[in-house]
Parts: C-alpha cells; sequence; structure tokens
C-alpha cells in the first residue's frame, strides 16, 4: 500500500512538472456542442468553434463591430444593392490541403441552402443564386437588396467548406459528429484544426499549419465541457482550467471578481433576454393582456436581485449600444408599474375575486442555474397586484421548444444571441410573419412585414433609422414580446492569460489569446 | 454441478423478462413525456416539411405501437439500434462511456466496503462504547447525505482548499489519453502501457469521485456489518470459542467478523443498483464521462434508442451481478446448495 502511495505522489509530481502551460490554454465551459456543421448548428457554442476552426468571407475586428476582410480581400455592391462581388485571397488552403477558390463558396451555399438546416434561412431568405466570376471573384445575386448582407456573410453558414470533407447537400441531411466527415477529421480555414473530439467532454483544437493569417500563441487548445457551474468555478480555482466562459453563476463571478488570482472580462454582450408571448390563440392574444403584464415587470430588481448586477435593464427589443435603439418600454410603462397595469385589468373586468390567470413557463437549464430564480422574481412582481395569479411551470429545454412550436406556453422566457449585429436581427426576429413563429409568439401584421422589408432593403441610413424607431414605439403598443435585460459578456481566466477581446457580435478568437511570458 | 448449471441457466432466463419489462416502461415513458427528438435536433426555426420528414426518418411518424414493434424486433436480434441525433450505433456511446462507470463503481464500491465493513466491526465489539455511538452516528449521517452535496464537500475541502486532488474529469487536459487509451478502462490501459505518470495522474483524477461514492453507501454497509456482528457475536459457537480461551480479538475478527460478512454479501447485490444510480449524481458533479452523464444528455435530446440502451445495459449489470452475488454466496457459506 504504502508503495502504491509512493508511486502514485512519484507520478503525480512528474506529471505537473511536465506540464507545459506556455503553448496550451485550458478553456472550461458548461456549454455543448451540437452539429459540426454550419448548414445547421445554430447556437452560440457551436458558432464559436467554427469561428476558431473555420474562418468567413469577411470577419469582425477582433473585440470590435467592424467588418474587416478575411477569405475576401475585399467587396462590393451594386447600385441597387441586391448584388454583393467578392474578390478571394488567393493561395489558401484548407487544413486538409484543399486549394480555396470560388466554386468552393458557390458549392458551400448551394449546399447549406439545400439542407434546409436551422439556420439556412439566413441564406435562403435572402441569397438567389451565387455565381463564380472568375476563380477567385465570387457574387452573391440577392431575392432583394440587403443593406447588411456582408454581416450576414460573416455568419458561419456562409463559411468556406471544403468539399473534400463535407458531404454533398441532401435535404435534412447534415454532420453531427466529425467522425461522419470524410477522412473523420475537421478540415477547415480557421487558425485551428481540430485533433480531438469527445461529444461533452473534450474538443482538442491545435495550430492549423495551413492557416493565411498570424501563427497563435497558444498552438493548443483543450475545451473541457462541465456537467455544472460550481464544478467549472472550483476546477478554475484548482488551476485545471486557464480560463472560464459560459456560464458561471452571478455569485461566481462577483466572488472571483474579489480575488486577484484572476481576472474578470466583462463587456456589455448583445445578448438579451425577454418575455414572449404566444399571440395568436392563447389567452395573451388580447395585447392589452400583454401590456399589463410588461407593466409589472420591474427590471432593475430583476437584474439586482436574480443576477447581481451581472445584467444591464432593457427597455427595447434592440440592445444598448447599437445603432436605431430607442427605450421606449421605459417611457411607456417604467418599472413595476401596478397602477397602469391594474388599470387596464380592471378595464378588461379583473378583480380581486375574479383575477386574471396564466401559466409562466421556463426552462431550468438552458438559461444558466438563475432561471428558476427569474420566474419567482417575476412572478412576485405581477402579483404585486391582487388582480392577477400566476402559476410557475416549467419544462426542459427539449420539451420547451416542442411546447412553444405547439403553442402550447402563453407566456415564456427566452433568450436571444443574435444572427447578425444588426436591428432588424433584433425585431424582424420577433415581429416578423416568419421570425415570430420560430420563437414561439406567432404574431403576424401585414403592416410590421411590410415596414421590416422596407427596412431591409434600404440601404439609406436615414430611412432605416425612421422605420427602426417606429416600429420600436409600435412595440410598446402590440408588446408581441417584453424585453428584460441584456447580459454581460463574462469570461474569468487565471492571471497568466491576456489578450481576451470579445465584442458585440460576441466572437471569441483563441488567436487572441496570450500567455504572460 | 448440474444443480449449479441449471440455476445459472434459470436466473439468466429470468432475467430476460425483467429486461423486458424495465424496457417496456422507459419506451412507453419516453414516448408519451412530451418533447421528441425533432424539436430537440432541429431547432425552433426549421421548416415544417423538414421536421415532418425528420420524423418520417426517424419512424417517429408511426403509432407508439408499431415503433415498439420495431425496437423489440431489433433487440430480439441483439440489436439496440442507431442513435436518433448522433449517425452512431447505440452501442457506440455506450462501449465509450461504459468503462469509466465501471471503474468509478468499483473503486467506489472498495471504498464504501473498506469503510464500512471495519467501522461496522469496531461499533460491535465495542457495543454501547463511545466508539459505537459514533461510528452509528457517522453511518446515519454518511447515508442521509447528499451524493452531490458530499461530491461538492470534497472538491471543495480536498480539491480547493487544500489542493490536493483534481475536480473534474478522468485525466489532466494535457495528458494525450490517445497514447495510451485501447479499452477506456484508463487504470489498465495506462498500467499495460507502462505509462507511470498517466496512471498516477488517472488514479488521482478518482479519488475524490470514489471517495464520494463510497462514503455515502458506507453508511449502509456500517449498520449491515454492526447489526450481523452484534447477533453473530452472541451465538454459541463464538461462546464457545470464548470458552476455549480464544484471544477476544481473534473471536470477533476471525470467528464473528467471516460469518457476518455472509449477509453483507447478500446486499452487496442489492446494494449495486444504489451504487449505479449513485454513480448518476457523483459523474455530473465531478464531470466524470460515464454512462450516467450519457444518460442525462441524451434525456435532455430524447435520443430515445440511447436512452433505452442505457438502462438495458444498466438491467443487465444489476441482473449480472446479483447473479454473481448468489454464486459467491454458495461458495462462502456451506450450507447452501444449488
Amino acid at each position: 500500500m504504502k508503495r502504491l502511495l509512493i508511486l502514485l505522489l512519484v507520478a503525480g509530481l512528474a506529471l505537473s512538472a511536465s506540464a507545459v502551460w506556455g503553448q496550451t490554454l485550458v478553456y472550461g465551459t458548461t456549454d455543448k456542442i451540437s452539429d459540426i456543421d454550419p448548414a445547421n448548428a445554430y447556437d452560440f457554442h457551436t458558432w464559436e468553434i467554427f469561428y476558431n476552426t473555420m474562418d468567413g468571407l469577411v470577419g469582425y475586428e477582433p473585440g470590435g463591430s467592424t467588418l474587416v476582410p478575411a477569405l475576401a480581400t475585399s467587396w462590393s455592391s451594386n447600385a441597387a444593392g441586391d448584388e454583393f462581388t467578392f474578390k478571394l485571397r488567393k493561395g489558401v488552403k484548407f487544413s486538409d490541403g484543399t486549394p480555396f477558390d470560388a466554386s468552393v463558396v458557390k458549392w458551400t451555399i448551394d449546399r447549406n441552402a439545400t439542407i434546409e438546416g436551422d439556420p439556412s434561412w439566413l441564406i435562403t431568405d435572402f441569397v438567389k443564386s451565387v455565381e463564380v466570376v472568375d476563380p477567385y471573384t465570387v457574387k452573391f445575386i440577392l431575392k432583394n437588396p440587403v443593406a447588411f448582407f456582408p454581416k450576414l456573410v460573416a455568419n458561419p453558414p456562409y463559411y468556406p467548406l471544403s468539399p473534400n470533407t463535407f458531404p454533398e447537400g441532401t435535404k435534412g441531411v447534415y454532420v453531427k459528429d466529425p467522425s461522419e466527415l470524410k477522412g473523420g477529421v475537421l478540415a477547415g480555414l480557421g487558425t485551428y484544426k481540430m485533433t480531438s473530439f469527445k461529444r461533452d467532454e473534450e474538443i482538442v483544437l491545435e495550430n492549423n499549419p495551413n492557416y493565411w493569417g498570424k501563427e497563435p500563441a497558444y498552438k493548443k487548445v483543450v475545451i473541457r465541457y462541465f456537467a455544472d457551474a460550481t464544478t467549472m468555478r472550483l476546477a478554475l480555482e484548482k488551476g485545471e482550467v486557464d480560463l472560464v466562459y459560459k456560464s458561471l453563476n452571478p455569485s461566481d463571478i462577483n466572488d472571483l471578481s474579489k480575488n486577484p488570482k484572476f481576472t474578470v472580462f466583462k463587456n456589455q454582450g448583445p445578448f438579451i433576454r425577454y418575455l414572449a408571448f404566444e399571440t395568436s390563440e392563447s389567452v395573451f392574444k388580447d395585447k392589452m393582456l400583454r401590456q399589463a403584464i410588461t407593466a409589472l415587470l420591474n427590471r432593475p430588481e430583476i437584474t439586482q436581485k436574480v443576477y447581481l448586477g451581472q445584467a444591464i435593464p432593457l427597455y427595447s427589443m434592440v440592445p444598448n449600444g447599437m445603432q436605431y435603439q430607442k427605450t421606449t418600454f421605459k417611457a411607456a410603462f417604467g418599472d413595476g408599474n401596478v397602477a397602469a397595469a391594474e388599470k387596464i385589468l380592471k378595464s378588461l373586468g379583473y378583480t380581486k375575486d375574479k383575477p386574471f390567470t396564466f401559466d409562466l413557463w421556463y426552462s431550468p437549464s438552458h438559461y444558466g442555474d438563475t432561471e428558476a430564480n427569474l420566474a419567482d422574481v417575476v412572478k412576485a412582481q405581477i402579483e404585486k397586484t391582487p388582480l392577477v395569479k400566476v402559476t410557475i411551470k416549467s419544462a426542459e429545454w427539449a420539451t420547451y421548444k416542442q411546447q412553444w412550436h405547439d403553442k402550447q406556453m402563453a407566456v415564456f422566457f427566452l433568450g436571444w444571441y443574435p444572427d447578425y449585429v444588426d436591428a432588424d436581427n433584433y425585431t424582424a426576429a420577433f415581429a416578423g410573419t416568419s421570425g415570430s413563429i420560430g420563437n414561439g409568439i406567432y404574431f403576424s401584421d401585414p403592416q410590421w412585414d411590410a415596414l421590416f422589408t422596407k427596412e431591409q432593403t434600404s440601404t439609406k441610413e436615414t430611412e432605416r433609422k425612421a422605420i427602426f424607431e417606429k416600429v420600436q414605439d409600435m412595440w410598446v403598443d402590440a408588446v408581441p414580446s417584453a424585453p428584460i435585460f441584456q447580459g454581460y459578456l463574462i469570461l474569468v481566466s487565471r492571471k497568466g492569460v491576456t489578450g481576451v477581446k470579445i465584442g458585440p457580435p460576441m466572437i471569441f478568437l483563441y488567436n487572441q489569446l496570450k500567455p504572460v511570458k | 454441478m448440474r444443480h449449479l448449471f441449471s440455476y445459472i441457466i434459470t436466473r439468466v432466463l429470468l432475467a430476460i423478462p425483467m429486461v423486458f419489462i424495465m424496457l417496456t416502461l422507459v419506451f412507453v415513458v419516453l414516448r408519451v413525456m412530451p418533447g421528441d427528438p425533432v424539436s430537440a435536433m432541429l431547432g425552433g426555426h426549421a421548416p415544417e416539411k423538414v421536421i415532418q420528414q425528420k420524423k418520417q426518418e426517424l419512424g417517429l411518424n408511426k403509432s407508439i405501437g408499431e415503433q415498439y414493434l420495431d425496437y423489440i424486433g431489433k433487440i430480439a436480434h441483439l440489436d439496440l439500434g442507431e442513435s436518433m441525433i448522433f449517425k452512431q450505433k447505440v452501442s457506440q456511446p455506450i462501449l465509450e462511456k461504459l468503462p469509466a462507470t465501471l471503474e468509478l463503481t468499483f473503486f467506489g464500491l472498495l471504498v464504501s466496503l473498506a469503510i464500512g465493513i471495519p467501522l461496522g466491526a469496531l461499533a460491535a465489539r465495542r457495543r454501547r462504547s463511545a466508539r459505537d455511538y459514533g461510528v452509528r452516528f457517522y453511518a446515519n449521517v454518511a447515508y442521509c447525505i447528499p451524493v452531490f452535496w458530499m461530491g461538492l464537500l470534497l472538491q471543495l475541502v480536498c480539491g480547493v482548499f487544500l489542493g490536493w486532488f483534481p475536480i473534474a474529469g478522468r485525466t489532466s487536459p494535457r495528458v494525450e489519453v490517445s497514447a495510451f487509451s485501447r479499452t477506456g478502462f484508463y487504470i489498465l490501459d495506462t498500467l499495460r502501457t507502462g505509462n507511470i505518470a498517466a496512471f498516477g495522474d488517472v488514479m488521482w483524477h478518482l479519488v475524490l469521485p470514489a471517495l464520494t461514492l463510497g462514503i455515502v453507501l458506507s453508511g449502509i454497509f456500517v449498520r449491515l456489518t454492526r447489526a450481523n456482528m452484534l447477533d453473530v457475536l452472541k451465538s454459541d459457537y463464538v461462546l464457545a470459542a470464548r470458552a476455549r480461551g480464544i484471544p477476544e480479538r481473534r473471536v470477533v475478527y476471525n470467528h464473528g467478523l467471516r460469518n457476518a460478512l455472509i449477509p453483507i454479501v447478500t446486499m452487496l447485490g442489492l446494494q449495486f443498483s444504489l451504487l449505479l444510480a449513485g454513480a448518476i449524481l457523483t459523474e455530473s458533479t465531478f464531470s466524470w464521462p460515464g454512462m450516467g452523464r450519457l444518460l442525462l444528455e441524451r434525456i435532455y435530446l430524447r435520443d430515445y434508442p440511447v436512452i433505452q440502451g442505457v438502462i438495458i445495459v444498466y438491467t443487465l449489470f444489476v441482473s449480472a451481478v446479483s447473479l454473481l452475488v448468489d454464486l459467491l454466496y454458495a461458495a462462502i457459506d456451506p450450507r447452501v446448495k444449488y
């Protein structure tokens, strides 16, 4: 027994002595990876893996929201704004050695559109066809003029894929695991290539020698998946991971920010949370009821009580700091406006003895461990008037999605990570007829749809501004959804890691990170 | 010997209806639960026609009866089917994750026996002394503590404050698992390849999860050992041994404990299912990549075939261990014959 203990001790010491920290970054997260295919993956973390293993024609400057050339060295549009031409970088190769050119771009777009996966609308709603002008020039012909089209191209569904790695496009057939790829390995154009994939356990990324840009400081990135935030925090404190991102509990963030061994990166993110109302068949078909419930929300209380100051109250579906935002909910309802709510409810015939009753739904883990607290606090806020009685109900995410698809939840909490950083993605996605179906709101109004079409096709800043301001004014009357708060992007690292840059598009590039020498 | 063989055959045959009942229950419960693999897979934005096409591909548009018959047909051919979410045979993730769970449960069981039996014997020997009360108090506390809470406590104290042990995963991120992993049993693999540094790392990672599981289960073994020992120590042959002047220590541990262990071995089989249930929570707490985490993840994704496959494997294990224990019982108790 003694011998075994000595052996273990020696082995442990040998291992710790051999750990070379400089070249490998260990990153912890509670997120999950979905499909290794930009044709169907539509979640924050999987896109993050794509940002680092693939590349777009255009990208964002690290930590900012300005578009910069990436695989395309330049781009231009025609006068009508319905054709965009991209000049491609020459001599670029995928990590599997496949040359990158305009035919690859066309193949990718056609493939992803054919598959009709979850994010395919980002292509099919806008792109009519793709033309190969010459080997290094590609033209996108759009269905209508789209002012923000380069921002769309900066998204993973537009990222060029290697035809020697990804299978041809077939409707509804996409790649889940790298083992399904030709060659069994994910080949991309990004800074890193994926060398090991163990779902829900660990992903290993290593420097891609074929990458056209600068070599990263960390040659290897190990992403470890944690079952819960508490264990992840402890692993950071123990030194088993170098940084953690998405999602720590608010109390953990507050604790770690007081600890000099760690650096807390905190930035206002474009992630928003809101209450979604099913507006077509549920009890909330009546917009006055939606207005009454919205008036009762007390956003500062929510951000303080539930998120301990790690979130910002939000008074428009367009987030703070974004172009065209108008905080109309603050002027129209304020916070915890019981008098306004009671006035509406009384006019609808509700009394203390005959209160308005409804179920408030949340999903317990999809948005972190604080969701039950959020539901409790909102219930208490709503029940400040005796004219309303709320029953809290919860459903795990797969059920939750099914229920909103089937219109089984009248009001429920949802969150939104943008597909592209533009006010259109924060408005049409909830109040446009097709977008609102995807979010379980089922709001449809031809006047609204016409406004969205107009702002999407307009290339004039003043016109777009006027439309978005009008839409935000209309929002407080129709209330298809009620904004609650905007999240911070919070990443905690040990002091030895520098170079964290996460901007409004929420793109986290590992090649920006550097160890302290 | 012939009787033993027929006993084994009977027990194996009895396991079949047990698996069948479990399978049917799980199958029905999964199908009546709201949510399905397609909505979990495709998200909220997929067009309705794609959703319907996917349901058709996965056979989810058929009636539950038809789906059940299809599934039972496959099981009859020892085919667990294919995952509805990932393009892989159900056996693939199970074979990947099973070694992690078996290593954890094995060492968890060892810890629980290593704590439970000596403490139970000590309490019986020193009945109504301060040690007895102390051990009984420990047993009650250990039995009542939720596994995840015990896990967190050990992570915090032994992992973070004292810094003695790692708190998550099976290996350190800097250990190249591919360099030694062949069977998935990391302890065996590292020993087989002579990778001592990795072996140390694997054992180091196993300490806290195995302790967590072991401590929680040890409460039962303390109480069982104590109760059985007290009965045995009152028996005539123990009295006779004492009368012959055999030292008390030998009487207690050689005569008493050996006989008291017989019912404990029976309980071992019964506790195995509890051990597996505890392992699910332990795996979650320690981000241990085993069957428990696989089960939880796939429940979230409504991956029906994998959930059913994991349950079948659990059921088969419980049956196998129960059979093994019965056979062991015959080996250690000469009164038992098959």
